[in-house]
């Protein structure tokens, strides 16, 4: 076996905060090599550093025999790595053909693109691939998979010898899924490594040679696939220390505070469900099954388009300010994108949302302001220096604390966390869900939406599994584990 | 050592923050060193002829709304031509009532509703703001120009292309005169007014919930929606209160000129506000940018066009060449100089890495 990439040593740091210590990774030719992780293990940061999209604090990259330090994006595109993102990097409002060729088109007479040799060679492509895709349609009214498709043929017509695949099975059916397996065996048959990206183990055990695992920016192991087991695979991924579910405690519940009857919206339902003061409740399902868009709903960001929504019996409607005045929280997910207003400092971030139910009294008092900061920067142990310090000079989980901080200043009842977890360290994960049950505690109604099972069985009262825009379980703390709930989001199992 | 770093990264954090105040310094500096070269000395009678100037105070108090509407990260082109409409509208106001208060009640009612307009078709129409405030450009002036050709000249108080205060009014020499011109401490009375503006809305981007939602909806208006604040209201209130101000500039017209010709009058004043907005050190992208700029930008672009002025080789044709130039070189150093930064950065892990390999 041919060893093609070796990165060794590899460090990296944001502002304070690690991302990589000293890892390795070393992928060889013709194989499907699994990069393992959870969220926030480092492995987005690495495959970054290898296609020179980031730059590695210290460390080296070997790749066809070649030393790269701190190589560009142009430098490892000519060396033959290619990146299928997860959001896919494709032009909707141009042809297949034009996608798989922009900036090396071919030309004919007087430098003109001739576009029928392009369609041409794209179709002996697709056929030696048993790819079914029109080369003439518009990228636009491809499926999401036949998008996939595009983006690693794209990477091949640039004879990539390398290609990352950033979990490229999410949005696929199990179908679409062996379809791109049956791809990929072939393309490493013809030498072509592949490095994939994925969390679902029945996967990975099915098309992957070799496998590395991180775990909180460090390396943890690397070895053949044949040699180990998914179980021994997922304590390597969550180490010891992260498998407490000791965390949970039975907690006394207190009246039903807010109900949802035959609630319908944007990609759901027909949703009645109920929620008690203290409960925390998690909502989980795959990309499509609603859960997002339901949560959304329950804030007013997204429409009712039929049934209701009742707190303490009185019926919700209307904009996010009328849902915040009723007691009502919600976390957005992609807290980058979503959560953050760069241009305000940590405070002005922390106040925003309170000033929208105080807009009558307009002058802004800032000793006010900053003793209600310091209250709940001492109760969720945010870490940062001065409040009126940027926002994007804090790691990803303080910042998050501050949006917690933000949405408890409210005064609000109900707490919507879409994914409150995502892209924060370890550590600062493991405080999200100890503040969650403090809240609970304290006599808030927490309803969290999550992708991650361990996250569920840490601190759940009930977990609401969605698949299809309907409820498609309820189960009780005791019945959660990822086997039961992955039965029932990927429609597998039903209960009703 | 420690002690000279502290002091660069002091300079580097007062150049980030006021970077126009350097600017103005500047720029006041090249316009003393021109007027000596001229043979004369620079005396305080240059600073309060740039004060008094009417690129200052008129176009310096529209320049704070177009502040206020760049700040959500929007635009507004129709400022030159509503100044137009609503001088008209004053002026036509004080003709036929000789009443001060119903000439300013005029200015600010006419200005609000066209503010009004602009913040309707961009904010509830959903319209881009650079094309409907173009079209609003195009209207508020042909407006008030097929008005003035039609209107009797008793009310309109000058010929068929001007609108002017009539002299025959008793309140005329009080607002020409007394205010329009009027210096208190060698400071006009117009410039105290621009100024006055500005510390209003200092005051109110800095301590007030308005004015901090306006900051959060151009930095990150899907996070400002997210967080409650009702975004189409504050995209339609900047252009409501651009228009305000607009009329309040109006009042400041009449009295500093006492007419205004629709053909000609307020052309570009939109283009001279926003390099003054950006002179102050306001970003274009919105979210970022302190109100006290306008005060700063407002006067370094007054004083290009006195040091362009003073120099007697320059005709007036070629004014637009240096004021872009200018306008070009500050922002050429105020995007260039993060973009340098980061390349040494760059370069230097990259130096470093491979010394340690």
């Amino acid at each position: 076996m041919k060893r093609i990439l070796e990165m060794s040593h590899i460090s990296k740091a944001f502002g304070g905060v690690k991302a990589l210590t000293d890892v390795h990774l070393e992928v060889n030719e013709g194989e499907v090599h699994a990069l393992l992780g959870e969220n926030g293990a480092g492995k987005s940061t690495l495959m970054n550093i290898l296609t020179g999209v980031l730059q590695a604090d210290s460390g080296k990259i070997t790749f066809l025999g070649k030393d790269y330090y701190t190589p560009t994006i142009t430098q490892m595109e000519e060396a033959g790595i290619a990146f299928v993102h997860q959001e896919l990097n494709v032009i909707n409002d141009l042809t297949v053909v034009d996608n798989i060729f922009l900036t090396r088109e071919l030309t004919g007479k007087f430098g003109l693109i001739d576009e029928d040799k392009e369609v041409q060679k794209t179709r002996e492509l697709f056929e030696s691939l048993g790819v079914k895709i029109d080369p003439t349609a518009m990228v636009r009214t491809l499926k999401t998979s036949e998008k996939q498709l595009l983006e690693i043929c794209k990477a091949l017509y640039t004879d990539a010898k390398l290609i990352i695949l950033d979990e490229p099975t999410t949005s696929l059916s199990n179908e679409e899924i062996d379809h791109l397996f049956g791809i990929l065996s072939k393309l490493r048959e013809q030498g072509k490594s592949f490095i994939f990206i994925s969390h679902k183990m029945p996967e990975i055990f099915t098309i992957a040679d070799r496998y590395t695992v991180f775990r909180n920016g460090t390396f943890i192991s690397s070895g053949d696939i044949k040699d180990t087991t998914p179980k021994d695979v997922t304590s390597d991924m969550v180490g010891t220390t992260f498998v407490d579910a000791d965390m949970y405690e039975q907690r006394e519940l207190g009246e039903e505070i807010l109900k949802l009857h035959k609630l319908s919206g944007r990609g759901f339902s027909k949703i009645s469900l109920s929620f008690r003061k203290g409960e925390i409740v998690a909502f989980t399902g795959l990309a499509g099954s609603g859960a997002s868009e339901l949560m959304q709903t329950m804030f007013g960001v997204l429409p009712i388009e039929g049934g209701s929504i009742e707190y303490k019996g009185k019926k919700l409607e209307g904009s996010i300010a009328h849902f915040m005045k009723n007691k009502i929280a919600m976390l957005p997910s992609n807290r980058k994108e979503n959560s953050v207003i760069k241009d305000l400092s940590i405070l002005e971030n922390f106040y925003i949302a309170e000033h929208v139910l105080s807009f009558k009294k307009q002058i802004i008092k800032k000793s006010v302001e900053d003793e209600r900061y310091e209250q709940q920067k001492k109760t969720l142990r945010i870490k940062a220096a001065s409040s009126s310090a940027e926002i994007t000079s804090l790691s990803g989980g303080n910042q998050q604390k501050v949006f917690l901080a933000k949405w408890l200043n409210t005064g609000a009842e109900v707490l919507l966390f879409n994914n409150p977890t995502r892209g924060v360290d370890v550590g600062a994960k493991a405080e999200i869900y100890r503040l969650i049950l403090e809240f609970a505690k304290a006599g808030k109604t927490v309803i969290f939406n999550t992708l991650e099972i361990p996250e569920v069985q840490k601190i759940a009262d009930r977990c609401v599994v969605f698949y299809g825009g309907k409820v498609a379980a309820i189960l009780d703390h005791k019945d959660v584990s990822e086997k039961t709930v992955m039965g029932y989001s990927t429609g597998i199992n039903t209960q009703r | 050592m420690k002690k000279t770093n502290n002091l660069t990264k002091q300079i580097g954090s007062f150049w980030a923050h006021y970077s126009y105040i350097v600017v103005m310094l500047v720029i006041m500096i090249v316009y003393a060193i021109t007027i000596s070269a001229n043979g004369s000395s620079f005396r305080w009678s240059h600073i309060t002829a740039i004060l008094s100037s009417q690129n200052t105070c008129i176009i310096g108090t529209m320049a704070i709304g177009m502040a206020l509407v760049v700040l959500t990260g929007q635009i507004d082109l129709s400022i030159g031509s509503s100044l137009v409409f609503t001088t008209s509208a004053c002026i036509v106001v004080f003709n036929m009532t000789n009443s001060i208060l119903a000439m300013i009640a005029a200015a600010l009612i006419v200005g609000g509703i066209l503010g009004l307009i602009n913040g309707a078709l961009v904010g509830l129409a959903k319209m881009p703001p650079f094309i409907a405030t173009m079209g609003t450009m195009l209207i508020y002036r042909s407006l008030s120009l097929s008005v003035v050709r039609s209107m009797d000249t008793a009310i309109s108080g000058s010929t068929s292309s001007q609108f002017a205060m009539l002299r025959s009014n008793s309140k005329y020499d009080f607002l020409r005169f007394s205010f329009g011109t009027g210096k208190i401490l060698s400071i006009p009375y117009i410039t105290l007014v621009f100024l006055l503006m500005v510390l209003l809305f200092i005051f109110v981007t800095k301590k007030t919930k308005y004015g901090k939602s306006i900051y959060a909806v151009g930095s990150n208006e899907k996070a400002a929606h997210l967080s409650g604040i009702n975004t189409t209201f504050i995209k339609v209130s900047v252009y409501v209160v651009t228009g305000l101000l607009v009329g309040v500039a109006s009042v400041l017209q009449a009295c500093k000129l006492g007419n205004i010709t629709p053909a000609s009058s307020g052309k570009s004043y939109e283009m001279y506000a926003i390099a003054a907005i950006v002179l102050g050190g306001i970003s274009m992208a919105g979210g970022k940018g302190n109100l006290l700029g306008v005060i700063f930008g407002a006067l370094s672009y007054t004083t290009v066009n006195f040091i362009i002025v003073s120099i007697p080789s320059l005709t007036v044709d070629i004014q637009d060449t240096f004021q872009g130039l200018v306008l070009i070189i500050v922002i050429l150093i105020q995007t260039l100089s993060p973009v340098l930064k980061e390349k040494a950065q760059i370069a230097k892990r990259r130096r470093l890495a491979e010394s340690g390999k």
